[in-house]
């Protein structure tokens, strides 16, 4: 194991003040409560967090989010709507509070856009451009069920430095050549962790994945292994036209979810020229599939809903090995029909005579 | 910094009336531009927008390039009021072609519907460049209506040469027409071919394409034996996008041609 470090409470403000030299920070600040009503939710928090940029001298007091933010992580990497022309005045950005179902999101992203046909230069140079510093859960949200996704609460790697929240202050560790760098300079700031602050860690995961599974497990989702095997054979199921009867096709779903990645390539006018802008686009938008002569493949919202679902659970293990769903529940908060994606498992996997294990 | 959206531009050099709907542009690209046969390009006009279209034209011909379009929506209604000199961009080529060196040693079967012989024009091209290697190339080509009929002086020339037949059908017959009359499914009977040892190819509208198949099938062609041009709402090109998606292939990325082995399980693939 690399070694860990202790960044204690006092020492915050220094350590931004570090990583401000070097990069904009963005930080989670509260944003409100929404939360979701849920027979199961009782006394779940329903705070909000959003990510902000960072101002030294206008935030009075710091938030350490314990939970994922509202918005996905790759609105760092893709814009809802951008030009496509020059990339040469990217900013570097330390994003602080990422939480692993997000990091996990991640790997569909570059996966989409840095492998394959090309990489994508625009999403190259963010990565790039970006530091993550990544934290664990100290507490979940009604809609999570990451650990259903076999995604554990607590990041392992991909980010490159991970934060964990003890009642102090944070044990720190770095997973990259970036995140060893910064160690290295803030060496003063961070001493190694005592053994008794790494077993205090171990207690804490621990207790959050035994909270999390009991709550889960009261939704009764199918297991992971399962997930294709249920899309696939449930591709005629009436649960498709059940669920998508309260569809209104806001494209919430796509847009808030952290795996969803479709766009569209369109132009602007600026002044007299056309230049090209990307969007994200919604598969669940009635024209997504449609071409030339009026013919649409997914014509119906059902077979959009279905769509997603397939993309989701067939295509990407196909393609990747990994389902493209992190269990961030971000589409059951934002889905004004109450289109809850563990409720249309479940549905299809008892349908699919499929028995939790 | 190389980046895949951005188009290069390509001048209008020469504009091909094939029919009333249906044009041919000749486009020479700033840059030259190589393509195999059946990979297809991206094409656009600022303003009017952008869509994948494959080239007609023979492969081997690297400075300018064919495109034959049907007019059918806004981006192609406004290439078909342009005229010559004008410029349009060209992203690409993008896609997997038509797997030529599967072809060697054999009957060589096209089905052609409507436009959809623009792509098979550039793989006529490409086979008879090397006839050489194949052993006979038997095109079948339907159209909706005389009119309709695209290339019509190349096709008696095809039909003439050296181990190459060809038969066209009209769905509707007119004016002094004395052909035949019947879906391009009509054509498939009596095939000059060894089934054993064919392959066939279809390009064409979906429903075309659908009937054509379960027609080859019933001929007795093996499911590995038939390759399909599919037809997928586009946007990158590039298997980034998602909008192509058609099971657990990119039509863009691991197509536009599919062996139908590959694809035959698969929902809903002709929808
Ligand atoms: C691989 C491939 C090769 C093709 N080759 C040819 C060819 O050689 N000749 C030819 O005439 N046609 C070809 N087509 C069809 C051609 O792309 C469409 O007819 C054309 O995009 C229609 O554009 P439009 O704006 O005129 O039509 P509209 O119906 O007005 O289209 C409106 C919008 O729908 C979307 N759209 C419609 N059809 C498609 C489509 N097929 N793909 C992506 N988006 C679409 C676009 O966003 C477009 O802006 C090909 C299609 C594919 C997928
Ligand atoms: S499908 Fe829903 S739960 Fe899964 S990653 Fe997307 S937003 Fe999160
Ligand atoms: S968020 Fe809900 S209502 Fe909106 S498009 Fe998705 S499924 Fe439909
Ligand atoms: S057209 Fe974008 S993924 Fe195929």
């Amino acid at each position: 194991m690399p070694p860990l470090y202790y960044l204690s409470q006092e020492k915050w403000r220094s350590f931004l003040s570090l990583l401000e030299k070097d990069y904009q920070i963005y930080l989670p600040q509260i944003t409100g409560e929404k939360g979701i009503p849920c027979e199961f939710g009782k006394g779940l928090p329903k705070a909000d967090f959003k990510l902000a940029k960072y101002v030294s001298s206008k935030i009075s007091e710091l938030t350490f989010n314990p939970y994922r933010t509202i918005e996905p992580l790759k609105t760092f990497y893709t814009f809802p709507k951008e030009k496509l022309t020059s990339v040469d005045r990217e900013e570097r950005v330390a994003i602080i509070g990422i939480k692993n179902c997000d990091l996990f999101s991640l790997k569909i992203q570059d996966y989409v856009f840095l492998k394959g046909v090309v990489s994508d230069p625009f999403y190259k140079k963010r990565r790039e451009n970006t530091l993550i510093i990544s934290g664990d859960c100290s507490a979940f949200k009604e809609v999570c069920f990451c650990l259903g996704m076999e995604i554990n609460p607590f990041p392992e790697e991909g980010f490159d430095l991970n934060l964990s929240f003890l009642d102090d202050g944070f044990l720190i560790e770095s997973g990259s050549q970036k995140g060893e760098e910064i160690i290295e300079k803030g060496r003063d700031i961070f001493p190694l962790a005592s053994a008794e602050k790494i077993s205090l860690r171990e207690k804490k995961r621990e207790e959050i994945v035994r909270k999390l599974s009991e709550h889960i497990n009261l939704h009764n989702l199918p297991p992971l292994k399962t997930l294709q095997k249920i899309v696939k054979e449930g591709f005629d199921s009436p649960i498709w036209q059940e669920e998508a009867l309260r569809c209104v096709e806001c494209g919430g779903c796509n847009f808030s979810c952290d795996t969803c990645h479709c766009f569209l390539l369109s132009e602007d006018r600026f002044g007299s020229a056309h230049e090209q802008v990307r969007l994200w686009d919604a598969c669940l938008y009635a024209n997504f599939a449609k071409v030339a002569g009026g013919a649409n493949p997914l014509r119906y919202r059902y077979q959009r809903l279905r769509n997603r679902y397939l993309k989701k659970f067939d295509f990407f293990p196909e393609n990747v090995g990994l389902v493209a769903c992190c269990g961030c529940g971000r589409c059951i908060e934002v889905c004004p029909a109450k289109i809850d994606i563990r409720n249309v498992l479940r549905k299809l996997s008892i349908e699919c005579g499929i028995e939790r294990v | 910094m190389e980046n895949p959206y951005q188009p290069i531009k390509a001048v209008v050099e020469d504009i091909i009336l094939e029919t009333s709907t249906i044009k041919t542009f000749v486009l020479r690209p700033e840059k030259e531009l190589s393509f195999q046969t059946g990979q297809f390009i991206e094409l656009s006009y600022p303003g009017w927008g952008e869509g994948p279209f494959t080239p007609s034209s023979d492969p081997w011909v690297k400075e300018k390039i064919e495109v034959t379009i049907m007019n059918v929506g806004r981006l192609t209604s406004k290439l078909h009021l342009l005229n010559v000199g004008e410029v349009v961009g060209i992203r690409g080529p993008y896609g997997k072609g038509y797997p030529l060196d599967r072809f060697v040693g054999k009957d060589i079967l096209i089905v052609g519907g409507g436009v959809g012989l623009a792509p098979l024009r550039s793989l006529l091209f490409s086979l008879f460049s090397e006839m050489d290697k194949y052993n006979k190339v038997v095109l079948r080509y339907g159209a909706r209506s005389p009119k309709d009929i695209v290339y019509k002086d190349s096709l008696p020339r095809w039909g003439k040469k050296e181990k190459v037949d060809v038969v066209v059908t009209v769905d509707v017959g007119e004016g002094n027409w004395k052909g035949n009359v019947g879906l391009v499914t009509t054509i498939l009977k009596d095939l000059p071919l060894e089934i054993n040892n064919a392959v066939a190819v279809v390009c064409g509208p979906p429903i075309m394409m659908k009937f054509s198949t379960l027609k080859l099938l019933d001929l007795g062609f093996k499911h590995k034996d038939i390759y399909l041009s599919m037809e997928k709402n586009m946007s990158c090109g590039l298997g980034k996008c998602g909008h192509c998606r058609l099971g657990k292939y990119y039509v863009c990325r691991d197509g536009p041609v599919f062996n139908y082995e590959n694809i035959k399980d698969i929902h809903d693939i002709w929808d």
